[in-house]
C-alpha cells in the first residue's frame, strides 16, 4: 500500500439540513500539489477545516504520516505541522507584519535579565530571512493595514512557514488577486513544492489546477467523484465532473444592438470622509443593450462609482443622468424606483441581511411595493412565491428553502440569491460589482448568460469586475480605471487583453 | 429520507419554533431552584415563601384579610403594577429590535408622568371622560417627544443613545424634582400632591362582592399595546424596515430604507410606550411622585424584555413572573420574615439564567448531534456485520 502523508478515510460531516461531506476518502502524497475542485457548497472547505481541526468529523478517520489523529482545535493540527491560509485572512490590522507572524509563538527575551518580553528584533530578523529564502518579499515592520491584499497573503504563507508547517492548505487563494499576482503566487507554490512541502489547494478555477497541481480530487455535492492525474485530464472533463452535468463553455454572445443612452455620468468626483478624491472627474455613457465593463485593479475607485450612481455614496461634484433625468441628488430608494438594480461588492455586509430568512432577503429591495405590501401591510404569500421562483430559477441551494437563515448558506449561494433578486427586477440599468466572485464555473456561466439576456432585452449594464477574463468575455465597451480615473474607454474588440492589463497598471497611451 | 425530529428537551431547544420559549421556561425553573437554595440557606421553607409571594399578589388566598380588602383587591393591585411593567418592557423591545438600547425608560416615564400630573392631575372640575384620555395622550406625546429627541441627537450629532438617555435621566429627575419641591410638594409626605381621582387611570373603591377594589385601566392599555407592537413588527412594512435597520445599517441603506428616519421613529415609538408606562405608573398606581427618584421599573423592564426574548407576547409572561416577585415581596417579607430585597435578587438571578439562552441552545444542539451520531454508528455497525456474514 502507498504511503500517504495525509489520509482521510470515510469522512462524513453534517450540518443542519445539509450533508457537507458524505463518506469522502482521499490520500495525499508528500511533496505534491493536491487540488480539491468543486462547486460552491461542494464541501471542499468543510473537508479541509476538519483536517485543520476547526470541525470534528461526524464519522471517519484522519491519518497523518500513517498515525491516526483526532484534532480538537486548530492548535492540535498546527502541532502536527499543518497550516492553512483562509479565504478571509486572519490578521490583526494594526500590528506589523512581523508581529502578526509570530503572534502566539513569540520569541521571548528577558529585559534587564528578569522581565519577560517579546524579542521583536529577533522576530524581524527571522522573518526577513524566511522571506528571502522563499522569495516572499515583505517588509517585517510594515503595518498590515498599509499593505495590499497580495502582501497580506504572503504574510499568511510566512505565518505557516514560521510555524514549520509541512502540510499547507490554501483556501481559494487566488480569489482576491490580480492576474499578475496569481502568476506570482503559483510560482511561490511551485517553490514550496520543490522544497518538499505538501500543498493542498482548494479552488474552483480549473485553469490554475492545470497550471500547478499534480493531482486533483473532484467533489460534487459532498461526495468524492474522482481523483485525476492533472497531466492526463482535460479542462472540459474536469468541469463536467465537478458540476455533475455537461457544462456549456461557450457563451454565444450575440452582436450588440445599441439603443438610446440610459446612463450618462459626467465629471463625477467622489471623495472619502477626509475629502480625498477616490473617483476623479469620471465621465461615461451607457446605452441600452450595452455592457460597459470597468476593468481595474481592486481599490481604484470602481466601487465608489457604483455607490455614487446608486446613491450609497455622495457625489462631491458632477452629474448622473438616468434616461434624461438628473438623479444626482435623489435618495437611494427613488433611484431604485427610477430603474436601477445593484449587485454590491460586499454581499454579506450590504447585499443581504444575514440573520433574516432567504425569502425576506429575496424581497429586500421590493417589500414596500405592490404586491409585496399594500397600504403598509406585508403580504407574506407574495414573499414566498417570489422566493420559490428565484430559488428555482437561480438554483439557490439551502438547508430549509425559503425559511433558511441566510447566515447558514454558503457564500456562493448568498451571491446567487442577490444576483437573482436584482436581475429579476428587469431594471433599465443594472450594476454588477464582482457578480461572480467566489462562484464556481457552473454558477458563473449561468450568471453570465443572465447578464447577456438582460443586455439583449435592452438594459444598460455596468459591469465592474476584477476578473480580466470576465471583462474581456462580456464587455461591449471597456473603461479601464486607475487611481480613480478612467484612463481609456474603447469598444471591446479594439483592445487586447495585454493592452487592458497595462492600462490597469496605470500606463497611459502606449 | 426525511430526518426524524429529535424529541425531548434537546428537541425543543433545537426546534426553531420553540427554542426561545423553552429557554425562558428553563430560566424560570433554574431561578426557582436557585432561589430555593438561598431560602433554605436562610432557614426558610421555599415552598411557603413562594406561596406567600402569590398570596401577596392576590393569586392565592391569604389567611385573613383586613376590612374591605380581599383576594380580588390584591389581584387588581397586582395588575395595576403589572401594566406599567409590561408597557415599559414593550418600550425596550421596540428600540431593541431596531438595534437601539433605550435605557432612558425611567426618565421618559418620569417626564410624562410629571407632565400629565401637573396638566391634568391638578386640574379641577375636569370630567373623567376627558381627563383620562387626556392623560394617556399626554403620556404618549411627552414620552414620544423625549424618544424622538434622543433619536434626533443620534441622527444629527451621532451621540450614542446610551449616553444621551443616561444624561437625560438625570436632567429629567432633577428638573421634575426641582418643580415638585418648589411648587407641587405635599408638606406632610414630602412627595408631590395626590392627583385628582378624575384623572387617575384607576377606578377607585369599586365594590365587588363586598370588597373595595381599585380597577386598573392600565392593564387594558398594556394588552392593547402588546398587539400594536406585534402587529407593527410582524405585519407592516414599517416594522420590517425597523428590523432591517436593527440588523444591519449598511443593508438598510442598500435596501433604500431611510436609516436616520428609522432611528428617530423607533426611538419616538419606544419613548411613547415608556410615556404610557409613566402615566399608568404615576397616575394609576402611585398617584404621587417622590422628587428626584427615577422609577426602578425602567431598568427592571430590560430584564423582562430579555426574559421574554424581546417578543411582545413573551413580555406578557415575563412581566407576570417578574411582577409576582416584585409585588408580592412586601407580604412575603411580613409573613416569612425575609427582607423584601430578595425580590430584586430573584429578578437578577432570573436575568442571569435568561442571558445564558444561547448556551442552553448549544447544549441542546450537541445532545441532538450525539444522538444522531449514535444512530449512524449503530447503522454502520449493523451494515458491516451484515457484510461479514455474507
Amino acid at each position: 500500500m502507498e504511503e500517504y502523508i495525509v489520509e482521510m478515510r470515510h469522512i462524513t460531516k453534517r450540518f443542519p439540513g445539509i450533508v457537507a461531506n458524505d463518506d469522502v476518502s482521499l490520500g495525499i502524497r508528500k511533496g505534491e500539489v493536491y487540488a480539491l475542485l468543486g462547486e460552491n457548497g461542494a464541501g471542499k472547505s468543510t473537508l479541509m477545516s476538519m483536517l485543520f481541526g476547526m470541525y470534528e468529523p461526524d464519522a471517519g478517520e484522519i491519518y497523518i504520516n500513517g498515525e491516526k489523529v483526532s484534532f480538537r482545535s486548530s492548535n492540535d493540527a498546527a502541532a502536527r505541522n499543518i497550516g492553512m491560509v483562509h479565504q478571509h485572512f486572519k490578521l490583526v490590522d494594526n500590528y506589523t507584519i512581523a508581529e502578526n507572524i509570530v503572534l502566539g509563538v513569540e520569541p521571548m527575551t528577558r529585559k534587564f535579565g528578569i522581565l519577560p518580553a517579546v524579542n521583536i528584533k529577533k522576530a524581524n530578523q527571522d522573518i526577513a530571512r524566511l522571506s528571502a529564502e522563499y522569495g516572499l518579499e515583505v517588509n517585517p515592520t510594515d503595518l498590515i493595514e498599509n499593505v495590499p491584499v497580495s502582501v497580506r497573503q504572503r504574510v499568511e504563507i510566512l505565518k505557516m512557514l514560521y510555524r514549520k508547517a509541512e502540510i499547507m492548505i490554501f483556501d481559494e487563494p487566488t480569489a482576491v488577486l490580480t492576474p499578475a499576482e496569481i502568476d506570482f503566487l503559483l510560482k511561490i507554490i511551485d517553490g514550496l513544492r520543490k522544497s518538499g512541502k505538501t500543498i493542498i489547494l482548494i479552488t474552483h478555477k480549473i485553469e490554475e489546477i492545470k497550471q500547478i497541481a499534480d493531482r486533483c480530487a473532484i467533489l460534487c455535492r459532498g461526495r468524492l467523484v474522482d481523483v485525476l492525474d492533472v497531466k492526463n485530464a482535460s479542462v472540459r472533463e474536469m468541469a463536467n465532473m465537478m458540476v455533475g452535468r455537461e457544462v456549456e463553455m461557450d457563451l454565444h454572445k450575440s452582436p450588440a444592438n445599441f439603443r438610446e443612452t440610459v446612463l450618462k455620468v459626467s465629471h463625477l468626483t467622489v471623495e472619502n470622509e477626509n475629502h480625498f478624491p477616490l473617483v476623479k472627474d469620471v465621465s461615461f455613457e451607457i446605452r441600452g443593450g450595452e455592457i460597459f465593463a470597468v476593468a481595474g485593479v481592486s481599490g481604484n475607485g470602481q466601487t465608489q462609482i457604483a455607490d455614487a450612481i446608486t446613491g450609497l455614496a455622495e457625489a462631491a461634484s458632477g452629474s448622473i443622468v438616468l434616461k434624461g433625468k438628473d438623479i444626482t441628488r435623489l435618495s437611494i430608494r427613488k433611484r431604485t424606483q427610477e430603474g436601477i438594480s445593484y449587485i454590491p461588492e460586499d454581499r454579506q455586509r450590504t447585499g443581504v441581511v444575514m440573520d433574516f430568512s432567504l425569502e425576506d432577503n429575496l424581497a429586500l429591495r421590493r417589500y414596500y411595493r405592490e404586491p409585496y405590501s399594500g397600504r403598509g401591510i406585508l403580504n407574506f404569500g407574495e414573499f414566498r412565491k417570489n422566493a420559490e421562483l428565484l430559488i428555482d430559477r437561480y438554483d439557490i441551494r439551502s438547508g430549509q428553502g425559503p425559511k433558511t437563515i441566510v447566515r447558514s448558506m454558503s457564500g456562493g449561494n448568498q451571491q446567487k440569491a442577490i444576483v437573482g433578486r436584482e436581475i429579476e427586477e428587469h431594471a433599465d440599468l443594472i450594476i454588477f460589482v464582482q457578480p461572480t466572485r467566489g462562484l464556481d464555473i457552473g454558477a458563473i456561466k449561468n450568471i453570465h448568460k443572465q447578464i447577456l439576456k438582460e443586455r439583449d432585452r435592452g438594459a444598460a449594464i455596468l459591469l465592474i469586475s476584477l476578473e480580466l477574463s470576465e471583462v474581456m468575455e462580456l464587455a461591449d465597451t471597456i473603461g479601464v480605471i486607475f487611481s480613480g480615473e478612467i484612463l481609456k474607454t474603447a469598444p471591446a474588440g479594439s483592445l487586447t487583453r495585454n493592452e487592458v492589463g497595462s492600462y490597469m497598471m496605470g500606463v497611459r497611451e502606449a | 429520507m426525511k430526518e426524524k425530529k429529535a424529541k425531548g428537551l434537546a428537541g425543543l431547544l433545537t426546534s426553531e419554533r420553540w427554542a426561545d420559549a423553552t429557554v425562558s421556561v428553563l430560566a424560570i425553573i433554574l431561578m426557582l431552584i436557585a432561589a430555593s437554595g438561598i431560602l433554605l440557606l436562610l432557614g426558610k421553607n421555599p415552598a411557603a415563601a413562594f406561596y406567600s409571594f402569590l398570596q401577596g399578589c392576590g393569586l392565592a388566598p391569604k389567611a385573613n384579610y383586613g376590612g374591605g380588602s380581599g383576594m380580588l383587591s390584591d389581584l387588581f393591585n397586582y395588575l395595576n403594577i403589572l401594566a406599567p411593567m409590561l408597557l415599559a418592557s414593550l418600550s425596550f423591545i421596540v428600540a431593541f429590535k431596531t438595534g437601539l438600547f433605550n435605557i432612558g425608560i425611567s426618565g421618559q416615564m418620569l417626564a410624562s408622568g410629571f407632565l400629565a400630573t401637573i396638566c391634568v392631575g391638578y386640574a379641577k372640575n375636569l370630567s373623567p371622560w376627558i381627563a383620562k384620555p387626556l392623560v394617556i395622550l399626554i403620556g404618549i406625546a411627552a414620552g414620544g417627544l423625549c424618544g424622538a429627541f434622543i433619536g434626533f441627537l443620534k441622527y444629527r450629532f451621532n451621540i450614542h443613545e446610551v449616553v444621551s438617555t443616561i444624561m437625560l435621566n438625570y436632567i429629567i429627575s432633577y428638573l421634575t424634582g426641582f418643580f415638585i419641591n418648589t411648587k407641587y410638594v405635599d408638606m406632610l409626605t414630602r412627595s408631590s400632591r395626590i392627583c385628582s381621582a378624575n384623572a387617575r387611570l384607576t377606578w377607585t373603591k369599586v365594590p365587588i362582592k363586598g370588597v373595595s377594589c381599585n380597577i386598573p385601566l392600565g392593564i387594558a392599555v398594556a394588552l392593547a399595546a402588546v398587539f400594536v407592537v406585534r402587529f407593527i413588527f410582524d405585519k407592516t412594512a414599517f416594522g420590517l424596515e425597523l428590523k432591517i435597520v436593527g440588523a444591519s445599517r449598511s443593508c438598510a441603506r442598500y435596501a433604500g430604507v431611510n436609516v436616520r428616519r428609522g432611528i428617530v421613529m423607533s426611538m419616538a415609538l419606544s419613548g411613547a410606550f415608556a410615556g404610557l408606562a409613566g402615566v399608568v405608573y404615576y397616575l394609576g398606581y402611585t398617584n404621587t411622585m417622590v422628587p428626584k427618584t427615577l422609577p426602578g421599573m425602567g431598568y427592571d423592564s430590560i430584564a423582562v424584555a430579555l426574559l421574554g426574548n424581546s417578543s411582545p407576547v413573551g413580555a406578557i409572561f415575563a412581566s407576570i413572573i417578574v411582577t409576582i416577585f416584585q409585588s408580592g415581596a412586601n407580604y412575603m417579607s411580613s409573613t416569612i420574615g425575609v427582607a423584601k430585597e430578595i425580590a430584586s435578587l430573584i429578578t437578577g438571578i432570573l436575568l442571569l439564567f435568561a442571558a445564558c439562552g444561547e448556551y442552553m441552545k448549544a447544549l441542546g444542539r450537541r445532545a441532538v448531534e450525539r444522538k444522531e451520531d449514535r444512530i449512524l454508528a449503530e447503522r454502520a455497525a449493523a451494515r458491516t456485520k451484515g457484510g461479514e456474514e455474507r
